[in-house]
């Protein structure tokens, strides 16, 4: 698998584990932290295999530290804090509040994610081919930081 | 390498999409005032001077408009392009086409002598848009279905623009060659399945499965739609020119494609993985519903020698497009007023719930179908027609208000001091 699929998979699995906790939270939001921490879980490993491998080895072979990597990190951060604000609603039992800040996170996650598939993700994998197993393996064994 | 696409930069000025947007409903209005300003005897001829001005007050001022302010906004995501000049071509564009179908309505509605400037800044307005954009999509590095849709509607775009400069040109001269007819029905063909269809069909292959967790569209699908539907019009053409008997043929197999696709979304919308059912969801699974019968009746027309064809359009033009392009505004505006504050160091902005008012968009929703379903009936009983030519008004003024609430929402928090300094990230 290269670079480019493994991360775009992963996208996938993402927005299923966003659909089964906005399943909880309509059905009933007191029960439904699992769901939501399964859902920050994976994406908060998602933002790291980028932010700690992939990202870094782009801009060590392009040298463009500031360039596109510099602008997702940027969108991570925005979308880490959307998350906080769904926790404190859970937390809060607050449906209403938690659907906006979901909603917010859902499209700006969609066009996060579809500026990696579509640019970020290409450039990499034309870049780093020859890496990409390496790279892949050092992503799927990586232990998300606190 | 290309990397612009990704900055923040390159993200278009919010302006100009909320230009397009903000300006659309208005041409809602006026179409609704034109339609109470007639018959429906009038109304029932697709050649009627009055029938050319309210299809194109829609087709030009409410649908094109926001198609051209969507198209400006998504080329950098999807595609990765950036348009060269945006604000300039959007900003030429965008008031060339405003004037120029204000010209366009007075001159259908009293003198013709407005008909041939219409004709001009018409076509500088969608010009700008078109070529600048076409132009981009050389740069693209991976061409998706997305992207190859969007080329497609932009050149059928085009096409069609020089064909209505030409037959608007004709209108302002009194001057008709033998193949206006022909034209004008290649025109209306082409605006509707080769320019807003393959842009639809484009923009759903991401959005469903993004925004609603809907299954993805098969890879079969997204391959060749476009292609089947380009050959089918292309097909069609030629047929009218040479075998018009035979057209029909090409009609049932573009319609078929068409009717395959709404059938689609349907059955993806019902499947979505998403449980919250917002006024967009009911703008989708309803454009879905009224595409299905608008093939059939596009069709069939040709039976009834398409004495019909002004319900096709309302079905097709009103509740496929339209509708679509009602859905995407609810999802795109308020997001844009958060990305681009949130971009500039505003933490505590409203959510997106906050910022729509989701009862009044949900009566928008229900004026602007029972409108439709009235319009139809009206042909039926046509004493009926003013009470939804006003539901319809009352529809657009309140889209209107949807939409100038978060543009308002927008100018009111960029005034206050943003909690982060972000001129570091700029």
């Amino acid at each position: 698998m290269n670079i480019k699929e493994f991360l775009s998979q992963d996208h996938s699995s993402c927005d299923e584990l966003f659909a089964s906790m906005e399943d909880a939270v309509a059905a009933d939001i007191s029960s439904a932290k699992e769901a939501f921490v399964a859902f920050r879980d994976a994406t908060e490993r998602h933002f790291q295999m980028e932010e700690r491998v992939m990202f870094l080895e782009f801009e060590q072979k392009t040298g463009m530290s500031e360039g596109p990597t510099a602008v997702m990190r940027h969108e991570h951060t925005q979308m880490r804090s959307l998350m906080e604000d769904m926790a404190k609603a859970i937390e809060a039992k607050d449906s209403d509040k938690f659907f906006g800040s979901s909603e917010t996170l859902m499209i700006l996650m969609q066009q996060h994610n579809m500026k990696e598939e579509q640019m970020l993700y290409t450039m990499a994998q034309q870049h780093l081919s020859a890496e990409a197993p390496r790279i892949v393996e050092m992503m799927s064994s990586m232990v998300v930081e606190a | 390498m290309n990397y612009q696409g990704l900055s923040v930069d390159q993200a278009p000025p919010i302006s100009i999409p909320f230009r397009f947007f903000l300006s659309a409903p208005i041409f809602g209005i006026i179409a609704g005032l034109l339609i109470l300003s007639g018959s429906v005897d009038e109304l029932i001829s697709r050649y009627s001077p009055l029938t050319i001005a309210i299809t194109h007050a829609v087709a030009i001022g409410v649908l094109s408009l926001t198609m051209f302010g969507a198209l400006f906004q998504m080329l950098p995501v999807l595609a990765g392009v950036s348009i060269p000049k945006q604000s300039l071509f959007a900003k030429i564009s965008h008031s060339s086409i405003i004037v120029g179908l204000l010209l366009m309505l007075a001159g259908f509605l009293s003198s013709s002598k407005l008909l041939l400037p219409a004709s001009l800044l018409l076509g500088i307005g969608f010009m700008s848009t078109i070529l600048p954009m076409l132009y981009a999509f050389r740069k693209v590095i991976n061409i998706t279905a997305s992207v190859r849709a969007m080329i497609t509607s932009l050149i059928f775009a085009l096409l069609i623009t020089l064909m209505g400069m030409h037959l608007l040109a004709s209108h302002g001269l009194g001057n008709f060659s033998a193949s206006h007819m022909l034209f004008a029905n290649i025109h209306s063909v082409w605006a509707i399945f080769g320019f807003a269809g393959p842009l639809i069909i484009g923009v759903a292959f991401h959005i469903l499965p993004m925004f609603y967790v809907a299954p993805r569209f098969k890879r079969f699908c997204k391959q060749k739609v476009v292609w089947l539907i380009t050959f089918g019009l292309i097909l069609w053409l030629i047929l009218n020119i040479a075998l018009p008997s035979y057209s029909w043929i090409a009609k049932a197999w573009v319609a078929m494609f068409f009717w395959a696709f709404s059938t689609t979304v349907f059955l993806k919308m019902r499947s979505r993985r998403r449980p919250t059912s917002d006024v967009t969801v009911y703008y989708w699974i309803s454009a879905s519903i009224f595409m299905t019968l608008g093939t059939f009746a596009w069709v069939f027309d040709d039976l009834f020698d398409e004495q019909y064809i002004v319900l096709v359009s309302i079905l097709i033009g009103g509740g496929f497009i339209f509708s679509i392009v009602q859905g995407m505004l609810y999802k795109i505006v308020p997001f844009l007023a958060w990305f681009h504050l949130n971009a500039r160091g505003y933490m505590s902005i409203p959510t997106l719930h906050d910022m729509v008012d989701r009862r009044v968009a949900k009566w928008q929703f229900f004026l602007y179908i029972f409108s439709l379903i009235g319009f139809i009936f009206s042909f039926l009983l046509p004493t009926i027609l003013p009470l939804f030519a006003l539901s319809f008004m009352v529809s657009m003024a309140l889209l209107e208000y949807n939409l100038i609430k978060i543009a308002l929402l927008y100018a009111r928090i960029s005034k206050t001091k943003p909690d982060f300094d972000m001129s570091a990230f700029a």
